[in-house]
């Protein structure tokens, strides 16, 4: 939770091992990392045994080097795929039970805040859909209704991946899956426009064949949430497993979803757009002025 | 035995886009090395694959073939490699990364 947690202690500096002297000498911590120098530094995130090509796993890969500050972040998850990779960075895990993650957010959020005042901590949630869209739903909607500043990542894979392949609130209509054999009857929830009733200052989708894109949008996600309130990004990570992906195949696939359901959209609201142009030298929110009629070819 | 991802220098050297870097699900395992392929005349160097952490999963071989239009990478059975790069053999400078590669039964 500081730069002082990723230094080696008097006298141990030899016993530790390569991975954990690489990542003091050459960790992302106190510098600003980008991910086009990926393969020049030593990445939080370690081996874990998420499936071979999982897109969930590129994405919480890119997640991480986007963290604005990695040394001062928190991450909670919950049962699904996505923390047997989340807990094996060195950045600190909170776990709880099934469904509770905006919860303990919350809490965490507030907590850090009475302890540390000021100084940016920052708290991220990933968790699956069945976690953020079913069994977590109630817990995601009161944060986001009481604006707790901290970001919500859903890890959109559209089924219950972890255990087998049941359908959640976020499976398309019709799609037939190992434990949803007749196909699903009901359309999928619509996160994106509840997060905006509920008074997200930020929403915004993305697909990780961009990763551009997804460290852009997880960088004003997390510094938005640090002041301004909640954020959510609902990022598709496809499941190769249970929608029969060939692990080659991830990407061509991750770029039709994107074409179909999961164009890149993005809100922010005025407050958000404010404080991001004003504290972090934003450009892109800046008002634009107004283009002279005359100068619209093909207006009289 | 197992596939793994096996970058071709000269191939790689000759573009150096660093895509795959980006597109490899697992972390720290595509690492770009400045001095790949200068012996060779290249200027900017090449990636290469820490195979003890690669999965054999071949995304980068996709982006390599179809965004990069390089087909640098290919897959192959880890006993056959030519060399190979192990984590325990790489070292992180300020810019770029080293490589002392090995055969990868000595490894
Ligand atoms: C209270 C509770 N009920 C059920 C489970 C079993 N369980 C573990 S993971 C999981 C599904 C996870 O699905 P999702 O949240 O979509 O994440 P994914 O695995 O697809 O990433 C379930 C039902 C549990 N751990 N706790
Ligand atoms: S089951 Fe699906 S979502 Fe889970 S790690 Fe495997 S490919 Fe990824
Ligand atoms: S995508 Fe191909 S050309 Fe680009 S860095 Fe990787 S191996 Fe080299
Ligand atoms: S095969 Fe998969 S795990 Fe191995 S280097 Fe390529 S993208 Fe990474």
């Amino acid at each position: 939770m500081s730069l002082d947690y990723v230094k080696f202690s008097n006298g141990f500096e030899k016993f530790m091992p390569k991975e954990y002297r690489d990542m003091v000498e050459h960790g992302p911590f106190g510098k600003k990392v980008t991910v086009s120098q990926m393969g020049n530094f030593k990445e939080v995130l370690e081996e874990h045994p998420m499936c071979a090509g999982c897109a969930m796993t590129l994405f919480i890969r890119l997640a991480m080097v986007a963290f604005p500050n990695p040394e001062d972040t928190i991450t909670v998850g919950t049962a699904g795929c996505g923390r047997l990779a989340i807990s094996q960075a060195a950045i600190p895990f909170v776990y709880g039970n099934y469904g509770d993650q905006n919860g303990v957010a919350s809490g965490l959020s507030r907590g850090l805040r009475l302890r540390f005042g000021d100084k940016p901590k920052d708290v991220v949630v990933m968790a699956g859909d069945g976690g953020t869209a079913d069994i977590g739903f109630q817990q995601v909607l009161h944060s986001w209704f009481r604006k707790e500043r901290f970001t919500t990542i859903m890890l959109d894979n559209e089924v219950y991946g972890n255990t087998g392949g049941q359908e959640s609130g976020m499976t398309n209509r019709g799609a037939v899956l190992k434990m949803a054999p007749l196909g699903k009857k009901f359309e999928k929830m619509d996160m994106l426009q509840m997060a905006k009733v509920a008074g997200c200052a930020y929403v915004a989708t993305v697909v990780p064949n961009n990763p551009r894109r997804v460290e852009s949008v997880i960088k004003k996600a997390v510094l938005i949430a640090r002041e301004v309130g909640s954020t959510y990004i609902q990022a598709y990570t496809s499941c190769n497993i249970e929608y029969a992906i060939p692990t080659d195949k991830v990407m061509e696939d991750a770029k039709a979803v994107e074409n179909d359901r999961y164009q890149f959209t993005e809100y922010v609201s005025d407050e958000a757009k404010q404080y991001l142009t004003e504290r972090y030298g934003y450009k892109e929110f800046l008002a634009k002025p107004a283009a002279p009629a005359a100068a619209i070819p093909g207006k009289a | 035995m197992y596939l793994v991802a096996d970058i071709s220098v000269e191939i790689c050297a000759a573009k150096s886009c660093k895509l795959c870097t980006q597109y490899c699900p697992e972390a720290n395992t595509i690492q770009y090395s400045d001095e790949l392929g200068k012996d060779k005349g290249f200027k900017y160097g090449s990636a290469y694959v820490a195979v003890d952490r690669c999965k054999g999963c071949a995304q980068c071989v996709w982006v390599c073939d179809n965004m990069a239009k390089n087909y640098a990478i290919k897959m192959i059975m880890i006993d056959q490699l030519p060399k190979a790069a192990l984590t325990e053999n790489i070292t992180y400078g300020e810019k770029s990364t080293t490589a002392v590669f090995a055969s990868p039964s000595a490894g």
